[in-house]
């Protein structure tokens, strides 16, 4: 009995070994995945000739919905039956599930060759040595050629280029002409250069029919777009400290916003945390007058509320100093790729390819490359056009925009969020909150000395 | 006879009913997957879909990407029951080693057990996917099935519970019958904590089929993923999401879990009444 | 004869080794470095894509000196399992006795009050509770039929924490299922011998169900408390991870999530890991050493 035990346990024991052996091969072999396939590619096709490219594996990683899914690896095929020697594996999942993966594959050096990468995380991924600097490609394996210098520099932090700009968007209000009309508001008698005291006076003209006029306005975006229009950024050029001294500028915005929430113009926080997706908005549900959001998110809310909506530029003075363009999400490679020129080019061909693109329709913002700007316009639906109308306005009427956010902008925006909830609920003053909102900031930010 | 009749009646109504409200939740989830996806929302509070739609199902069960969804049914179902053998069958034995075996050792190795359960695991998540891409696991099954193999310390601690309430009389008798731990262990312990083992089999079928976090981390390519994962890609907070779908697919993927609950309930059910004390 | 004593011990050792050694080698392989390698990134400023730098014990200072959210956290998950734990084991021992019996309808009924916890952490249950809980949800409904104000669960910090002890509650399946597998393996014959002598229902449920179930109640109330501590899906997906509103529901496992992950701060959540292991340790320790004087066992420890 006792003999059968202890063969039993070195039985485990020897497999345990044998686990941690084979362990270790595959280990060794795995940082060369893509060079094993390229020796089996090229002793198959060793007799065409030694200038046949060689094979290589690309692993390709995205967030988004159902449809993104699905356009995106038709542009992959499609890319791949023009380059054979190519075979991309594409990883994709929800927003959440997407970058709860991508720090351990980081830490564990095993980021996927090209990368979906969002403003708020390039920073952090970009100075922390995990993407490739993309200027050497530029030009080569990257076609520039149809883009220009300033879509390009969204992606630029310091010298390098972590990411090239996937699409373009900008601040827009999507107003519902029906909810105004209600709160007895004429669409048109709001006009272009409209300003924050216009803005404040219909809030409370709706707030009195009972509608709400907006369905809030995300604190960080929409308080970094105010300071723009004063001379002032939320964080410093450096990074180090936020970017406004006088407290006061937090006190107006906020205190407007305040005022608007009290008022039953703008939703309470526990009224916008009851919202599960655009299918239950507040404008969808006939019960706010307005969205104030980014360009790329016209088309959805549109075919959601599936009435007539337009768009109208953010409130002024200064509109134009205020509004910037913004790379709607980055393509980076990962600085551990082993194919980066082979990574580069299938970047260069999400960008620059027109097929492709009658796919992608500017679902990751208007496209950056002016050819295939004007190649689709005859493709795209009304509201789609409208959307590529915006931009180009927007090209000639904008200030270039402030760059990535610095490293711990998330945790700023998360303390920002945090203390104009609890001055919406009523637990501090406007001023209490930018005395808080400072110190707690500034507090961040000085780690990036 | 007559108040005995009334009993009963009272019993069932009462856990009948008791039954339904808890199931309002469920019922709901139900409900809604026979809406339209603009509607889910919008008519929350109506219990009855109107219009009544099955195009949720036919519409989920396409799946996603190029991937239908009876794949990930299929993946789940590979991961699971693997995972669910190896846990149960591995937590059997170590159980009966710190309930039925003295050894130099033991508290320390029961008190590290007890602590690996409560570090969050968000901690140990980065050099956990260390260890397993140096093994080269990455990409795999593996890293969510193989641990499973080696015992699950919160099964391990319910059949100690259960081990620890089996009269010891049982063992001398069948050790003087010249029974050695082993035979011991697969004879008389095992029968007898059936119904923990039937517990610990439910767990483990239905934490690994609602796993989200495992296949997230490890499981990179779409053709793998498990339900949970598929179930999350219908949705996306920033343009449209396919609400009726991810119900509809939430409904089905239950399906097996309810199977699986209704089938070992019975163990606990029949217990020790028919398995007891034969020994 | 002492050589016989000597090689029985250690043939008893080693079958002992024998019989949990897949949980050493376990524990050996895939376990203990990850332990080990948490304990060090906590005094370390760890950020998951640059290698970690020794900080000394700066996140303990940090954590206890300078970090109100933190001390939040604690008094919310406090709150929380003190809350749960008595609330979820009751209502389980109370279903679990109820369908404790035999009947056709048994197995429907056990699979009716175990599916609210099939349903689990899934995006669906998310959707749903917090629908419920809506401004004109059921819940509100009901209150307000009762003659009762409607609550708002989404505004109040208290009552958002309610709205996630409930769901608690409500999937109290596991625990159920555990007392149900132990009311079984009472033997029948007890209750008989009790009945014999005219117990009634109460005095069985305290001389015999209690006495006989109480390793499991001590499974159950160590295990509970402990999971207790350490929930974090349900608060991640009820407020969309965000601890709302006024950080009411900043679990403690969901402030650690969103400083180790969302603002790449590993080390100091490892940090908060080791603090919350040691608190829960003690805890269960306690746990342990008051079980000597109500649990009752029927065999003694290693036999």
């Amino acid at each position: 009995m006792k003999k059968k035990l202890l063969i039993l346990l070195s039985i485990a024991l020897l497999i345990l070994l044998a686990a941690c052996g084979g362990g270790g091969n595959a280990n060794n072999s795995d940082g060369n995945t893509s060079s094993n396939q390229t020796s089996g590619g090229s002793s198959g096709g060793g007799s065409g000739g030694g200038d046949a490219p060689k094979n290589v594996t690309l692993r390709i990683a995205w967030w988004g919905g159902e449809p993104r899914h699905d356009y995106t690896l038709k542009v992959i095929d499609m890319y791949q039956q023009q380059n054979p020697h190519v075979t991309i594996e594409p990883e994709y999942a929800s927003w959440d599930d997407y970058w709860t993966r991508l720090a351990p594959q980081a830490a564990a050096n095993q980021l996927p060759d090209i990368i979906q990468m969002d403003l708020s995380y390039i920073t952090q991924y970009g100075e922390k040595g995990q993407l490739a600097d993309l200027t050497p490609f530029l030009g080569k394996e990257i076609d520039v050629t149809n883009v220009s210098e300033s879509a390009i520099s969204g992606g630029r932090i310091g010298d390098k280029l972590y990411g090239f700009n996937a699409g373009v968007n900008a601040l827009q209000v999507h107003f519902d002409p029906a909810m105004l009309q209600k709160a007895g508001i004429d669409i048109n008698s709001i006009p272009e250069n409209w300003t924050w005291s216009d803005f404040e006076s219909l809030s409370m003209k709706a707030a009195d029919a009972g509608i709400y006029f907006s369905t809030g306005l995300k604190a960080d975006v929409f308080f970094n777009y105010y300071l723009r229009t004063q001379g002032k950024r939320l964080y410093s050029p450096d990074g180090t400290q936020l970017g406004y001294d006088d407290d006061q500028l937090f006190v107006d915005f906020f205190g407007m916003l305040h005022r608007l929430v009290k008022a039953g113009a703008i939703p309470t926080p526990d009224i916008t945390a009851q919202i599960k997706g655009l299918e239950d908005d507040l404008l969808v549900k006939n019960q706010a007058a307005s969205v104030w959001q980014w360009t790329n998110q016209f088309i959805g809310l549109q075919q959601v509320a599936n009435r007539p909506l337009e768009m109208h530029p953010l409130p002024g003075p200064n509109q134009s100093t205020g509004l910037f363009l913004k790379p709607s999400m980055f393509w980076s490679i990962a600085e551990n790729s082993q194919n980066k020129e082979e990574a580069a080019k299938f970047i260069s061909f999400f960008i620059n390819d027109v097929e492709a693109n009658k796919l992608i329709r500017g679902d990751r913002g208007v496209p950056v490359s002016s050819v295939v700007k004007e190649a689709l316009i005859p493709e795209l639906t009304e509201q789609q056009a409208q959307v590529f109308e915006f931009i180009a306005w927007a090209e000639k009427n904008s200030s270039p925009g402030d760059g990535p956010d610095p490293i711990g902008a998330g945790e700023v925006i998360a303390a920002l969020e945090s203390v104009t909830e609890a001055l919406f609920f009523d637990q501090i003053t406007p001023e209490e909150a930018a005395k808080q909102f400072r110190s707690e900031a500034n507090s961040i930010l000085s780690r990036n000395k | 006879m007559n108040s005995k009749r009334i009993k009963w009646l009272l019993y069932h109504l009462f856990v009948g009913c008791f039954a339904i409200v808890m199931l309002y939740p469920v019922i709901w989830l139900v409900m809604s997957s026979f809406k339209p996806s603009n509607l889910i929302f919008v008519t929350a509070g109506k219990l009855i879909p109107d219009p009544w739609i099955w195009t949720n199902y036919v519409d989920g069960w396409k799946g996603i990407g190029n991937q239908p969804f009876i794949t990930f049914i299929r993946n789940s179902f590979i991961v699971v029951s693997l995972s669910t053998i190896g846990a149960v069958l591995s937590s059997a034995l170590v159980a009966f080693g710190f309930a039925r075996t003295n050894f130099v050792g033991k508290g320390l190795w029961f008190t590290l057990m007890m602590l690996t359960l409560m570090l969050p695991f968000e901690v140990v998540l980065i050099p956990q996917y260390i260890l397993f891409s140096e093994l080269g696991w990455l990409n795999s099954y593996l890293p969510i099935i193989v641990p499973q193999f080696f015992g699950v310390p919160f099964f391990i601690f319910l059949m100690v519970q259960f081990i620890r309430t089996i009269p010891g009389e049982l063992d001398e008798a069948a050790t003087i019958d010249g029974c050695g731990k082993l035979r011991l262990f697969i004879r008389i312990i095992v029968p007898l904590i059936a119904p923990a083992m039937a517990t610990a089999a439910i767990f483990s079928f239905y934490w690994r089929w609602e796993d989200l976090l495992g296949p997230v981390l490890y499981v990179n390519s779409p053709s793998k993923y498990t339900v949970s994962l598929a179930l999350k890609m219908f949705l996306d907070s920033e343009t449209i999401s396919n609400w009726g779908a991810m119900f509809a697919m939430s409904v089905v993927s239950l399906v097996p879990v309810i199977i699986v609950f209704f089938m070992f309930q019975r163990q606990i059910v029949e217990g020790i009444s028919t398995t007891g004390l034969k020994g | 004869m002492t050589k016989a004593t000597l090689m029985k011990a250690i043939r008893r050792n080693v079958a002992g080794y024998a019989f949990i050694s897949p949980f050493i080698i376990g524990f050996l392989v895939f376990t203990a470095f990850p332990i080990v390698a948490s304990f060090f990134y906590s005094f370390t400023s760890f950020d998951m894509l640059t290698a970690p730098k020794f900080v000394g014990l700066d996140n303990f200072v940090t954590m206890f000196t300078n970090d109100p959210k933190y001390w939040k956290s604690v008094k919310v998950t406090l709150y929380y399992v003190v809350a749960v734990v008595p609330l979820r084991l009751t209502f389980a021992l109370f279903i679990a006795m109820l369908l404790a019996r035999a009947s056709r309808m048994i197995g429907v009924y056990r699979t009716m009050f175990y599916l609210p916890s099939i349903i689990g952490g899934s995006v669906a249950v998310a959707i749903m509770w917090r629908n419920l809980f809506g401004d004109d949800g059921v819940i509100n409904i009901l209150l307000t039929l009762l003659g009762l104000d409607a609550v708002r669960w989404f505004g109040n910090p208290t009552a958002a924490l309610w709205m996630l002890i409930m769901l608690a509650v409500w999937q109290f399946g596991s625990s159920m299922l555990i007392f149900l597998a132990g009311l079984k393996n009472i033997p029948p014959t007890y209750y008989e011998a009790a009945a014999v002598d005219g117990a009634n229902p109460v005095q069985k449920f305290f001389r015999i169900t209690i006495p006989m179930l109480s390793p499991v109640i001590l499974f159950n109330t160590i295990m509970q408390t402990i999971s207790a501590f350490i929930t974090f899906i349900p608060a991640f997906i009820i407020t969309k991870g965000t601890g709302q509103p006024l950080d009411g529901t900043l679990l403690y496992s969901l402030y650690l999530f969103r400083r180790a992950f969302q603002f790449f701060q590993m080390g100091y959540g490892s940090a908060m890991a080791w603090i919350l292991l040691i608190v829960i340790a003690i805890l269960t320790l306690i746990l342990f050493k008051t079980s000597r004087f109500w649990v009752h066992y029927e065999t003694k420890e290693g036999n």
